[in-house]
Parts: C-alpha cells; structure tokens; sequence
C-alpha cells in the first residue's frame, strides 16, 4: 500500500471513528476479559516479556530490531481496557498518565505521546496499515488478521496471562 | 473528584489530531504545548511583592521524519523593562536507535536532574520556582548549553547515558555561549543514570563538566562541575535530592570548591483529596568566598519552602508556598507566593 493510500486510509478510519466513537466503547470493553497485545504484522516480534513490553508503553524503548520506529496506540479514557493497561502496564491513574506523557514530550524524551483510538476495530485496522505500531484490545474482539503477540511466553488464553 | 467528560476531553484535545499523521513515515508531524504562570507574592524582605505575570512557554516537537526530530522551547518573560523573548531550546535530533541519539542545539545542561526534568513549564514542577543552585539566571552552574549531543541507553541494560561538547558559559557566566565560543576552550559534559526497569520511578545519576570559564583576567580559571542526584517519581511520593560542586583552579595550585544541595519532597494526599499536594524543600549553597569566579557575586544561600499544590483542574494547578531565605549568614526573610500555572495541549498535523 503506498504512503499516500495508507494515510488516506487513515483519515477516513478516523473520520468514522471521531464519529461513531466513545459511544461504541464500553460494550466492547464491558467483555473484556483479557487484553492482547497486538503489533503491525511485519514486526518480527512474537513473544515480548512483560518487562519488555511495559518499557515499550512507558516509551523506553522506542525502536523494534528492525529499526522501526514505535507507534503506540492506546484507547481513549472510556475504555475498559485501557483501565487495565493503565492500572498493569503504567502503575498510573489518568492523572499521572496524563503528566507522565506530556513531561515526557517536555523533555524532548519522546517524539510525540501516544495515538488515541476509540474502539478496538480502529485499534486494529491502525495497527494492521502502519508499520511499527502496537496496541492493546480486549481478547473478545480481536480478529483473526491481527498479530497477537505472546507475553512471557503467554497468549491471553493462557493460565497466568499478566493483562487479565 | 474527576469529571469524566472532560478528562476524555483532554485526551481528545491532546492526542486525537495527530492521528491524521500516525505513521512516522508519512511526514512532517508536530506537538505542541503552550505554558504559562502568573504569580502573587508578599515579601518581608526587599524582594518584588504584587502580581506578576510569569513566563509564557511555548514548546514543540516535531517529526521530521522516521528519525530525525526537532524540540524547540520559547518563552516571553515579564521582565522590570517589558516583556522579553527567549529561545531556551532548539534540538535538532537523529535517532539512529535507543543506543544512539545525536543531535545539535541548545540546550538545558544535563549536570543537574531539575535542569532536565522540569524546563521552563512551571506547571510540571512541584514548586513556585527551581531551587536557587539550578534556577534561571544562575551562575552558580551553566543552566544552558550550546554545542553537540550523543544520548541514548546503553543495549541490555539500565544505564542512560548523555556526552556533549559546546561552546560553555558565556562572558556573562549566566549566559550560554549563543553566539560562538567567548574563549578557545569547548566544555564538555558527560552524564549518566540508572532507571531500573524493576524499580520504575527510581533513577539515580549523575554529571561531570569541564569548561574554561571566560574571564578578564589573563587566565581564564579551570571549571569542573560533578554533580550526583537521587529521584523517586511514583505514585503518590516524589522525592528528589541533588548534590552539586563546582571546582575553580586559576593557577593549578589554588583550586576552591563551593557545593550545593537539595532535597524535595511531596506527596500526594489519598481518596478524595488526591488533587493536593504538600510540599517541602531544604537547599543550601555553600560558597567559597576566594572562589576567582563566584566569591564576589554568589551569596551563601540557605532556604526553607513549604508548599502545597492543588490540581483544581485537568490541566491547570494552584501553589502556595512560604519561603525563607537566608544569604551570607544574615537575617532570614520570608516571602508567600500564590501561583497558579497551567498546561494547554496544541497541536499540528
């Protein structure tokens, strides 16, 4: 897909999230048992530790070994999952997530904060079109195009999943 | 306390028009945040009482493109003459991985955790104003540096590292050296820290600087800075404590040493008050009085702050804070400061 195609993509995947929204978010979240860490499907990363992945998030590490650059999308304060991501990843309430992201981008640490996505369909057609990102959705709405990623060895399936 | 809709609000605003450019190959994208204060003081000394408005903050960071970056920070700052205009930070940054970053600008020298921590948005700081060693205008360490960077986190590791070469202090020792070096000896500066990735929060670290610093006498005196500094930034508890020493030589037998140190506290309070704050800071700086750079122009300084922040918005926060403030072993005074400061998120595409 060209560069222009997939930004296009992109502005029209937004337009119809900005629009249907906040609304759709909690009933998706509501089933949430589980959130899967998903990635672009040409990152070659299939199993993260759960150390590794929290350096990721809180945008320690920026780079995948390929040399991609990390673009996080993380969904909007709605939902349910991104509560558990807050509460298991960051250690943070809103309050500090909020801080933590703009002293972040004040001290020149990061390029640029987090993308904001409004439902996990968005989340995942995002993260399928550009290269580098990851996400989190609830296990109950990922599809079977998305890459999955395990963390310490672990699908959310799995016994001991840690973002359950 | 929070209302939902507008903390969703916030992020809406903050974060919601960069997606249109979410791949970092796609082009140019921006961020920006506007900064700002004013403040209210009342002073038994001979200090500035009244209102005040503080510094306007205007910062950016801006994706060239995959791995090239830019950061600027501008400020307009009431001053006793009118209203001044500032260029406090312009990098120009490539990132070749997490390893390596190496960029060129302006900077704010990383000998001091504060310098690098907080810059000039008084709304991320947990006080009125920056400790007197590291604060803007101070003598006492090169707060700006112009020259060249490389940064980054050493692979499998916890160690972050930082090594500059610039231009150092300007004729004015306050100053950075803008517009070339005043005198044929670049400073260096070499930092390091340890974040543990167990112990998120916790980072402990430290600096070396050498410089040359300019003089009208023949010789221009031997600066070397080491600083060391020990942070807790999580949960409810920030704790912050800093020690820093300055060493002149002019001739290689007459070397002198003035230090200085803080340490601040705060901590959030629990449940329904967690929007509130109380503060407290020592400081203290112990100068040389034969020291051939400061010992005529940098008093002994000894401070008490006691404060306490309210966060009565998303982004916007009140202080107020007493202050007592002893110089040269004289007579304390004390002063109380109301501020309030806030954060706006703007943005690009």
């Amino acid at each position: 897909m060209s560069r222009h195609v997939r930004t296009g993509v992109e502005a029209l995947l937004i337009i119809v999230l900005i629009s249907s929204g906040p609304a759709t978010a909690p009933a998706s979240a509501q089933s949430a048992e589980a959130v899967a860490i998903v990635v672009h499907p040409a990152t070659e990363v299939e199993d993260l530790t759960f150390a590794e992945l929290k350096r990721i998030f809180r945008g320690e590490r920026q780079f995948w070994e390929n040399g991609r650059r990390v673009t996080l999308l993380i969904r909007a304060p709605v939902a349910v999952e991104r509560e558990l991501v807050l509460d298991r990843i960051y250690d943070m309430d809103e309050d500090s997530f909020r801080e933590f992201w703009i002293g972040k981008m004040f001290r020149a640490e990061v390029a640029a904060g987090p993308k904001l996505v409004y439902s996990a369909g968005t989340a995942q057609d995002l993260v399928r079109v550009i290269p580098g990102a990851i996400t989190f959705v609830s296990v109950a709405d990922v599809n079977s195009e998305t890459k999955v990623v395990r963390i310490d060895g672990l699908l959310p399936s799995d016994p001991g999943y840690p973002l359950r | 306390m929070r209302r939902p809709l507008p903390w969703a609000l916030t992020w809406v605003l903050c974060l919601a028009p960069a997606l249109v450019a979410q791949d970092p190959t796609a082009g140019p994208t921006v961020q920006a945040f506007l900064f700002g204060d004013a403040l209210y003081t009342v002073d038994d000394g001979d200090g500035p009482e009244g209102f005040k408005l503080g510094q306007i903050v205007a910062h950016g960071n801006a994706t060239l493109s995959e791995r090239v970056l830019f950061f600027g920070e501008m400020s307009i700052t009431a001053r006793s003459t009118g209203y001044g205009l500032g260029m406090e930070r312009a990098i120009l940054r490539y990132e070749a991985n997490d390893a390596l970053k190496v960029s060129v600008g302006r900077y704010h020298t990383p000998i001091s955790y504060w310098n690098t921590a907080f810059h000039h948005g008084l709304w991320l700081q947990g006080s009125v104003a920056r400790p007197e060693a590291v604060k803007f205008g101070s003598r006492f360490i090169p707060v700006h540096f112009v020259g060249a960077m490389a940064e980054g986190q050493l692979p499998n590791s916890p160690v972050f590292y930082q090594v500059g070469v610039g231009n150092g202090r300007s004729t004015n020792i306050a100053g950075a050296g803008d517009f070339g070096d005043v005198n044929s000896e670049r400073a260096v500066i070499l930092s390091a820290s340890l974040r543990p990735a167990s112990l998120f929060g916790f980072r402990v670290g430290g600096g070396l600087y050498f410089d040359k610093v300019p003089s009208a006498d023949e010789v221009d005196p031997d600066e070397r800075i080491a600083s060391g500094y020990l942070v807790w930034d999580r949960g409810s508890l920030d704790l912050i404590t800093e020690y820093i020493a300055v060493r002149h030589d002019r001739d290689g037998s007459s070397a002198t040493s003035s230090n200085a140190y803080y340490v601040h506290a705060g901590l959030r309070l629990p449940g329904e008050l967690r929007d509130v704050t109380p503060y407290a800071r020592y400081e203290s700086m112990d100068i040389d009085a034969t020291d051939a750079v400061f010992g005529s122009v940098i008093p002994d300084y000894e401070a008490i702050v006691v404060g306490i922040r309210y966060n009565f918005d998303a982004l916007a926060t009140l202080k107020i804070e007493y202050r007592n403030v002893t110089a040269d072993g004289g007579e304390g005074q004390s002063a109380l400061f109301f501020q309030t400061s806030f954060a706006i998120p703007m943005f690009g595409g």
